[in-house]
């Protein structure tokens, strides 16, 4: 298994080289360019454009761009006034040695904006994903065991429901509902804010819940009504199969036969999807962020993505994909250790 | 017992249930006016915007958002009004060729401007603005290695201090923008004592984190989230501001804005579109303040040269080169039917580049609509449709064009500015189309139409037939606009925006002769060149688009404009409820 890890990690580094070159060449080949929202008019004056190309990189072939992306460019003379002279090395270290760059938008680090945004992420996505997953077992497991019941009706109706509806539509409704309808009985002022991490200076835990409310909530329904269909039909294809019919016929009690046999083998495939969307706690969610005025990735990126912000876009992108990565081979390994029948070698 | 928890929970369902809906809807109840209330408690204020200012330094990206910061902590030499006249912040007077602030030197075309500065402005740490301090931005601004770059720099040779609180701007030409060089919406002073050069003007860190001259202390700002700020105890302006606290918070999404207007969670709602404005003006606790002036023009670029190339001369357009086909283009589009079912009614007719104050005395017709005359005058150029076929042919027309080429074009417009626009682009479609002009529809981002060519903007490379967007010059004169899209040297790619590739030496000459700070002069060669604009078609302008902000009416003294951000006279609002 150890080998097994290490030759996974191994071809991970060779992965992300390859991702690195086709994200940089996407990113930039793509079409529009950065100098077009910096300046007063919708156009960008000339002057000002050839100060920005030669601060941002821009005015360098692209492969030489690659080259300072991966690399930096403090062990190269650079023209950083334009004259045509080299002026010294330059400042950049390359993301090979952890500099991202500066954000074209805001010329601050990459990793300052990411470090900023990034915990907002984590702490909204993991409450959500544990929320729907403490939410969509038990209910999975109902509607199995009660299969064409009412409960498992319901279930499957607002299953469906929640894979169907787009969050950007529910967070909008939610907020319509319980920011612009309802209203608090006792002040008159709206039930539930409408976005944003809290009202107040400072932290305050029952201001934080309360602004977590809709937008976990939105978050939720789209992963509960995924995880639960999937851990019905699971349920539902190992409970006919023999060996739990020989349990029954041993006398083992039902619930036994339930959650220790049939559960157990029936979760199996349900944790790798789990550690599959893993990436998401980290990555954000676009739509939630944006309408719930959450100041997480999914935002942060989205901006870069209009702004044709590359070093911040770029930055997200490789996070992004070194966290897939790394979430496949967890996937992998966890089918492993649960499954005694995978044996990687 | 199970029933009787059952009918328990169903109880408190109804009670919770019929309380909640009680209130659901419910008009939160105004305030008493400010007439009969005493002096209001709370002076605390929201300010919402969809995203966050990239700094407090407008020169770097201008959002619009990092000026509506910097005018709440920094003050700039100068500001422009509502109306577009310039007003001193840090000067003590405004430098005039009538005081002896301007000297020019009529023979080599050069000039210097003495500002005298305030001496009562200090930074919030308690060191007075100086003269030092504008030196020091100067410098920072056109530092080569780390600098950027504000309109008008170019003319200056240098700025020299006299004493602390006057310098002396050295130009080498007659600056006709001289009075906004260092103010207008985009430029502060920066504290030379606080700011590290060494960091650079567009990265240093004061630019996030800045010593307040202006009405407000920048306090806390949380990415993302929100920024807020406190009352500046050493504003120079004795009593001013009125409000204690200002939070902007974040806010993407334009509805839940308006709704937060509605709620009374939102005092200020920075630019809102026509929808939303006209929504807005329904609400009882809700004002809107609309700018006496407009700015931004919607308008139709039309390629002069042929798709894909940009030398009208060499390779000119099939179609567009020919003035009668423009003609006819602009006498088919009923802007006023756009104006009104469209854009609600906000806007306002355009038909001339010099439509704003103080150069707006040109006395140019408006362009008749006319759909009959539009198709005689296509038949006349040598475009027809003998097949009847519903798009007219080149037969005898006078482009180059090859016998029977069609009358087909791309239409693009960019997706940013939503649905109005998109249905401007269908519905001018169709007014062409009943003259025989089939455009063929596509919209893009706008950093793909305004990319440079290297970025493989659409636009510079010349990859375009018609273009329909909104723009406008920031400020009071129009030189840089009108030069940047109409003059003969920024026809070469990534040197301008003249996209028609359109050329006129009589035009480009008269744009050199308004160089000048003769008012009167300046206002003869614009009309010269209003006129030959008006006759050569070489751009359609269509109508204004709105520029608004939606306040609350616990607040007075908001003042919407198109020459600066909502935030320019923060320091002069009232909390009167």
């Amino acid at each position: 298994m150890l080998t097994y890890i290490l030759r996974r990690l191994f071809q991970t580094v060779g992965l992300l080289f390859l991702l690195s070159i086709l994200l940089f060449g996407m990113v930039n080949l793509a079409p529009g360019g950065p100098l077009a929202g910096q300046g007063q008019s919708r156009h960008i004056a000339p002057e000002k454009a050839a100060i920005l190309k030669r601060q941002f990189g821009l005015d360098k072939p692209l492969p030489v761009q690659y080259v300072i992306w991966l690399a930096g460019n403090d062990w190269m003379q650079v023209d950083t006034n334009g004259d045509g002279a080299p002026d010294g090395p330059g400042t950049r270290k390359g993301i090979l040695r952890g500099d991202f760059g500066f954000s074209f938008r805001t010329r601050q680090p990459v990793l300052k904006e990411i470090n900023l945004r990034l915990p907002n992420t984590i702490y909204l996505m993991s409450i959500t994903f544990v929320l729907a997953l403490a939410l969509a077992i038990p209910i999975g497991i109902l509607s199995a065991t009660r299969q064409y019941s009412i409960f498992d009706i319901v279930a499957t109706t607002f299953s469906f429901a929640g894979q169907a509806l787009p969050e950007f539509w529910l967070g909008l409704i939610m907020i319509l509902i319980f920011y612009a309808w309802l209203k608090n009985p006792i002040t008159g002022a709206p039930l539930l804010p409408a976005g944003g991490m809290s009202s107040a200076d400072g932290f305050v835990l029952s201001d934080r819940i309360i602004h977590l409310i809709l937008p976990v909530t939105t978050g939720a329904l789209g992963w509960i009504a995924w995880y639960s269909r999937f851990l019905r039909s699971s349920i539902l294809e190992i409970l006919p199969l023999d060996y739990l019919r020989t349990a029954r016929a041993k006398g083992v009690p039902k619930n036994q036969v339930l959650y220790r046999h049939a559960l157990s083998n029936a979760l199996i495939p349900l944790v790798t999807l789990i550690a599959l969307d893993l990436p998401y706690i980290f990555m954000g969610a676009v739509f939630i962020e944006t309408i719930f005025a959450w100041p997480g990735m999914g935002r942060l990126y989205y901006q870069a993505a209009i702004d044709r912000d590359y070093p911040l876009l770029l930055a997200v992108l490789i996070i992004g994909a070194a966290f897939i990565i790394l979430s496949n081979l967890i996937a992998d390994i966890l089918y492993a250790y649960l499954d005694p029948r995978v044996r990687y070698e | 017992m199970f029933n009787k928890t059952r009918s328990l929970f169903f109880l408190i369902s109804v009670i919770i249930g019929s309380l909640l809906f009680n209130a659901c809807g419910a008009k939160t109840t105004p305030p008493a006016s400010s007439e009969t209330s005493a002096t209001p408690k709370n002076k605390n204020i929201t300010l919402v915007i969809p995203e966050d200012p990239p700094s407090f330094n407008a020169v770097i990206a201008y959002t619009g958002y990092d000026a509506l910061a910097m005018k709440m902590v920094l003050l700039g030499m100068t500001g422009i009004d509502p109306d577009g006249n310039v007003y001193p912040e840090l000067a003590a007077e405004l430098p005039t060729l009538e005081n002896g602030g301007v000297v020019q030197d009529e023979t080599v075309k050069t000039m210097t401007v003495t500002w005298k500065m305030r001496k009562d402005i200090q930074w919030a740490d308690g060191k007075p603005v100086t003269a030092d301090d504008v030196i020091f931005t100067y410098k920072a601004i056109t530092d080569p290695n780390t600098g950027n770059w504000i309109p008008g720099i170019d003319s200056v040779d240098s700025v020299d201090k006299i004493d602390d609180y006057t310098f002396k701007v050295s130009y080498n030409t007659i600056s006709t923008s001289y009075l906004t060089l260092f103010g207008g919406e985009q430029v502060a002073i920066w504290p030379a004592h606080y700011c590290d050069a060494a960091q650079g003007f567009s990265a240093w860190d004061c630019g996030r984190k800045p010593l307040s001259d202006g009405p407000f202390v920048l306090d806390e700002w949380l990415q993302g989230d929100h920024l807020t700020f406190t009352k500046n105890m050493n504003y120079y302006q004795k009593g001013k501001p009125d409000i204690d606290k200002v939070t902007v918070k974040i806010v993407p999404d334009a509805t839940v804005r308006k709704q937060m207007m509605i709620n009374g969670d939102a005092d200020i709602n920075m630019w809102t579109n026509e929808t939303i404005t006209a929504d807005l003006q329904k609400e009882t606790n809700v004002k809107v303040s609309i700018s006496p002036n407009e700015r931004f023009v919607m308008r139709l670029f039309l390629n002069t040269a042929a798709k894909g190339t940009t030398d009208a001369q060499a390779t000119p357009h099939p179609i567009l080169s020919d003035v009668n086909v423009r003609q006819a283009i602009r006498m088919a589009i009923d802007a006023d039917t756009i104006s009104k079912q469209i854009f609600l009614g906000f806007s306002k007719p355009v038909w001339t580049e010099f439509f704003r104050p103080p150069y707006n005395q040109c006395n140019i017709a408006r362009p008749k609509l006319d759909v009959e005359a539009a198709k005689a005058l296509l038949e006349q150029a040598g475009w027809t449709d003998p097949n009847n076929t519903g798009t007219r042919e080149c037969h005898g027309c006078k482009t180059g064009a090859p016998e029977g080429y069609k009358m087909e074009m791309q239409f693009i417009t960019y997706k940013e500015y939503g649905e109005p626009i998109l249905l401007t682009q269908q519905l001018i479609a169709e007014e062409l189309a009943k003259i025989g002009i089939k455009l063929d529809l596509t919209t893009v981002e706008g950093s793909v139409l305004w990319a440079d060519s290297s970025g493989g903007g659409i636009e510079q490379t010349g990859n375009f037939d018609i273009d329909l967007w909104d723009d406008g010059y920031a400020g009071t004169d129009p030189a840089d606009f009108i030069s940047q899209y109409y003059s003969e040297a920024s026809i070469t790619p990534d040197n301008g925006w003249n996209i028609a590739r359109w050329d006129n030496a009589d035009f480009n000459n008269l744009l050199a002769d308004s160089s000048t700070l003769d008012t009167t002069k300046r206002q003869a060669d614009f009309c010269q060149m209003a006129q030959i604009l008006d006759k050569e078609v070489p751009m359609i302008l269509l109508f204004t688009t709105i520029d608004a902000d939606a306040y609350s009416t616990r607040l007075e003294g908001v003042q919407s404009t198109v020459n600066d951000v909502v935030t320019w006279n923060i320091a002069d609002w009232k909390v009167v409820k």
